[in-house]
């Protein structure tokens, strides 16, 4: 009898395993969603200039936090996620899987980490991409660092919802796009319950200042960029474990349902 | 190695198997799990291979539960009915990583996955996505997977399911010759033919319930009061004034060249049918039993629980 694999050759083995979904059709529409914007700006400002205008580097901070941060993350959580752990329970391949005698709480990480991974590669491409705009270099370690970090807490976030809910990507765009923008009217410490908020504080730039037009809004608050980076992979760790946990001790039959939350 | 004690699945408010009691003994040999569809076979797969935990009393594989317990998993395979595998990946890869799942590494692992793929004849179209396959291939690549790790217990359900007629032969082939090497195999089935060429060993399920357990000639004892029909060929006057006295006939019919006769307990009538015929007795040509086989059996048992 074979001993049961540890918990890392388990993430090895389903990250490796797993790792060349990410060169089909959902991994390149995960690196469009990056090049895209980045390219049709890079395209923009460049005839801007052959034409003698000139581009504001301010243009380059825009498209990072109203395009990519405000946007496309999300997005690409949205994408990419299903193709984690909850492709098995919906294609009915989990218990293929869990007939292992590997841990399976190291499943949802293990297949998660190739998009993680992939995702991360673009948006690095991307805010290199993005700095050819113009900007202070000086911010480019944080815009990188912000948006690895929060790629990676919200690619955890989306796996675990698509885990306990059965419609996890229906509950993950309301988050997105209702809760993160709607919060900057609540109390302002509910602003630390939001990816923008602390990708704002690791980038030490804002997609805008509040203004007084902005009768709602309350006052920004600001989080020192390490904890706002421990915060981004504290929380990413605690929703794959979460995710790891939820799928250890639910049982999933051959079709699939029982997981479901 | 396989211990059921009062084990009961449910679905929510729906009962998929009612308390059920049986045990397998260690060693190899095929065993077939016979009912029709919604009968409670994969529900009882499902407790086995510890997908489900019994929602009561309780169930041992090799000593210990079997819901995500390592140890035991490590001991058994299963191939889920079905045709699903992961979408856009190679065999091969896919198959070195359960190889790594089920505790594989080095040189072991290629050596595994050589052999498995070898066993299932597919050593040499490992290297294709599984869209690029057919039925049959990605059947003997679920086989694969579930050999990889060389289990001592081994649980298919549903597995003829979609193969063509080769390649059915040569899946009961395999399955022979693991059981004879000492795997003991649970294979499912609602057709019972396919079971009856694969083992003589049967439990039979119906609606939830463990129906019988043994033999097929075993469980055929349970049927005695059940006619069984057999059509006498030869000189039909003949034969029906014979059949008329004897004690265990139950019905009559007659055809241009043959009578047909219900009667009980085939196994008192048939020597004596038999040693008749041989003395000239009667002018019998040939006996035909209409319904001895096992889906007579099948339905004479799911009959009496309806």
């Amino acid at each position: 009898m074979n001993a049961a694999p540890t918990p890392l050759a388990t993430l090895r083995a389903t990250a490796r395993g797993y790792a060349p979904r990410v060169l089909q059709g959902r991994g390149w529409v995960l690196a469009g969603l990056v090049l895209v914007p980045v390219a049709l700006s890079l395209l923009i400002f460049t005839l801007i200039r052959l034409k003698g205008g000139e581009a504001s580097s301010t243009e380059a901070v825009k498209v990072f936090h109203e395009v990519l941060v405000k946007m496309m993350l999300p997005i690409m959580a949205l994408v990419a996620a299903p193709a984690g752990i909850r492709e098995d329970l919906e294609q009915r391949t989990l218990p293929l899987l869990l007939v292992r005698p590997a841990p399976a709480w190291a499943l949802p990480l293990g297949k998660g980490l190739p998009w993680f991974a992939w995702g991360a590669l673009w948006l690095v491409v991307g805010v290199l991409g993005l700095q050819v705009l113009g900007g202070d270099p000086s911010l480019l370690p944080g815009r990188l660092v912000a948006l690895v970090g929060a790629w990676w807490g919200e690619l955890a976030l989306m796996t675990l919802v698509g885990l306990l809910f059965k419609r996890g990507t229906l509950w993950g765009a309301l988050y997105f796009f209702i809760w993160e923008p709607l919060v900057r009217i609540f109390p302002p410490a509910l602003q630390r319950l939001t990816f923008t908020h602390h990708i704002e504080s690791l980038a030490g730039s804002r997609a805008a200042e509040v203004g007084t037009s902005q009768l709602l809004a309350q006052e920004q608050v600001s989080t020192h960029p390490g904890l706002a980076l421990l915060a981004l992979l504290l929380f990413g760790a605690a929703c794959w474990a979460l995710a790891g946990w939820k799928l250890q001790r639910t049982p999933v039959g051959l079709a699939g349902s029982e997981g479901e939350g | 190695m396989i211990s059921l004690d009062r084990a009961s699945l449910r679905y929510g408010p729906i009962l998929g198997l009612s308390p059920t009691t049986f045990e397998l003994p260690d060693g190899g040999g095929i065993t077939g799990l016979l009912g029709p569809n919604g009968a409670g076979k994969s529900s009882l797969l499902q407790l086995l291979s510890g997908l489900l935990p019994p929602s009561g009393g309780e169930v041992r594989i090799f000593g210990e539960a079997p819901f995500r317990n390592p140890a035991v998993l490590a001991r058994l395979g299963l191939v889920p009915e079905g045709d699903r595998l992961p979408t856009g990946l190679r065999a091969d890869r896919w198959l070195r990583m359960m190889g790594e799942l089920s505790g594989l590494s080095g040189e072991a692992l290629q050596a595994a996955v050589a052999l498995a793929l070898q066993t299932v004849g597919m050593a040499d179209r490992a290297h294709l996505t599984f869209a690029r396959m057919s039925k049959g291939m990605r059947q003997r690549i679920r086989l694969a997977q579930a050999l990889l790790h060389g289990p001592e217990l081994l649980i298919l359900d549903e597995p003829f399911n979609g193969l063509d007629p080769e390649a059915r032969l040569t899946l009961m082939a395999l399955l022979r010759d693991l059981a004879e090497k000492g795997t003991r195999i649970l294979v499912s089935s609602h057709i019972l033919g396919e079971i009856a060429q694969l083992t003589d060993r049967i439990l039979l399920l119906f609606r939830g319930r463990l129906l019988a357990e043994g033999t097929v000639t075993e469980i055929r004892q349970l049927l005695d009061r059940h006619p069984v029909e057999l059509r006498l060929t030869g000189e039909a006057q003949a034969l029906a004034r014979w059949a008329v006295e004897q004690p265990e006939l139950a019905a009559l019919r007659m055809e241009e060249d043959a009578v047909v006769i219900s009667v009980r307990s085939p196994r008192d009538i048939l020597p004596r049918l038999q040693k008749t015929a041989a003395e000239g007795g009667i002018p019998l040509r040939a006996l035909d039993p209409l319904d001895l086989n096992l889906d007579a059996v099948f339905q004479y048992l799911t009959k009496d629980h309806a």
